[in-house]
Parts: structure tokens; C-alpha cells; sequence
């Protein structure tokens, strides 16, 4: 499943890239994808976990926004704070979990994913609170 | 009567894609401008992050507005900004935590 998301990744670039319909220029795009070398050990993923994460992610994009504005009109109130935040499936995750992870907690302005922690069990997140908030 | 309904929609496309534009330099100005203050380093990254992915998101979706025929490139230049400056800001916020990055000696 990780395989398969990283070649469908390098064709969507490639038929963006030459924005190129055309047959011959998806076999090429094709063979290229295949040609690249994949990693040769990955951990497992459901389509299931690979859906949440995904919408997870899509999600994120309007909350993004919202909290930009939110920080951006609240700016002397803020204070930094550390927490942990589970791994959702439990174990060590695939790789492209971890990275939509990442992804989505970065991408929202009050939290930064600062690594894993805790032998993979949970995220380092640090964390924009604004001061009311944490009485 | 459809030539007239394209140019209406081409005409509120041209709005609405100033009003991105506008909006995304917003963003840029308003993130940015905390950089030169005195907080944290993370916390300064939480203020890029808004700067540099949220609003440059913003003015490419009014360019992809503006250049329709453009629109592979465009998108392609929206999904790997929004990738790889949300990874980037990871990458620098994990690099600052110096004392996590080695495991203590057993």
C-alpha cells in the first residue's frame, strides 16, 4: 500500500510537471515512477488508516486558516506550551501515517510537531495557548 | 447571451482573484512582522508558518484564478509549497531541540 501511494505520487508530479495527456507520455511517466527505487522494508497500512489521515489532513486546511486569524488578531495574549499527543493507530506507525501526521499538526498555526517520542508511541507538540485559556 | 455570461464570469474570476492576492500579501506581512520581535524561536516559526504556507497557498489559488490555462503547473506549485514548507517548518522546529536529537549513553 506504502508502494503503491509513493508511484501514484510520482505520476501525479510527472503529468502535472509536463501537463501532458498524451499515451506516450504516461508510459514514460510510468516506467519512470517504476524505475525510481522504493524502499525495501514497509510497515503496513489499511486503506482505512490511510483514508482517516488523508481527511485529517484535508481538514486541517480550513481549521488552518480559521486559527491564522484567530492568532493574528490575539497576538500579546500567547504563551508556549509542551504536550504529547498519541499516535492514533497504536504500535509503530507506517511511515506515511507519521508523515500526514506530521503534516497536519504542523500546518495549523498554534501547534509544531517537534518529533516522535516515547519509543513512536506519541508526538512532541508544541503548543500556542493564549493566556485566558490556561487558568 | 453566453459570450456575456463568460465575460460576467471572467470579470468576478479577476475580483475574486485580486481579493486572494490581497489577502495572501496580508498574511505575508502579518506573519512575518513578528520575526523581527522578541519571541521564542518557536514561537516565531508559528507566525511563518502563517506567512509562508498559508498565505503563499492564498496567493496561488488567486494566480490559478488569474492564469487558467496554466492551471498543472499552478497546482503543482500549490501542493509542493504547501508539502514542503509545512515539512520545512517541522524539520527546523525538531533541529531546535538540540538535547533530544542524541539518546542518552546507556
Amino acid at each position: 500500500m506504502s508502494r503503491l501511494i509513493l508511484i501514484a505520487l510520482r505520476m501525479l508530479i510527472w503529468l502535472l510537471l509536463t501537463a501532458d495527456p498524451d499515451e506516450l507520455n504516461v508510459v514514460i511517466g510510468l516506467a519512470v515512477s517504476l524505475a525510481l527505487p522504493l524502499p525495501r522494508r514497509v510497515r503496513s497500512l489499511t486503506p482505512a488508516q490511510l483514508w482517516r489521515a488523508l481527511a485529517a489532513s484535508l481538514a486541517a486546511v480550513p481549521q488552518a486558516y480559521g486559527e491564522a486569524v484567530q492568532l493574528l488578531l490575539h497576538r500579546k495574549l500567547e504563551e508556549s506550551v509542551l504536550h504529547d499527543e498519541p499516535v492514533l493507530p497504536s504500535g509503530r506507525p507506517s511511515s506515511v501515517l507519521v508523515f500526514l501526521d506530521v503534516f497536519r499538526i504542523t500546518l495549523t498555526p498554534f501547534t509544531i510537531a517537534l518529533g516522535l517520542d516515547d519509543g513512536g508511541r506519541s508526538y512532541r507538540v508544541h503548543h500556542l495557548v493564549f493566556e485566558e485559556d490556561r487558568r | 447571451m453566453i459570450p456575456a455570461l463568460a465575460a460576467g464570469f471572467s470579470g468576478l474570476a479577476q475580483i475574486a482573484s485580486a481579493l486572494l492576492l490581497l489577502l495572501g500579501l496580508v498574511f505575508w506581512i502579518a506573519g512575518s512582522w513578528p520575526l523581527l520581535g522578541r519571541g521564542s524561536y518557536l514561537t516565531k516559526l508559528h507566525y511563518l508558518g502563517i506567512s509562508d504556507t498559508l498565505g503563499s497557498a492564498l496567493m496561488l489559488l488567486g494566480l490559478l484564478l488569474r492564469f487558467q490555462r496554466e492551471w498543472p503547473l499552478l497546482l503543482l506549485a500549490l501542493l509542493s509549497l504547501v508539502v514542503w514548507n509545512t515539512i520545512f517548518g517541522y524539520v527546523l522546529a525538531a533541529c531546535s531541540q538540540a538535547a533530544r536529537r542524541f539518546p542518552p549513553a546507556p
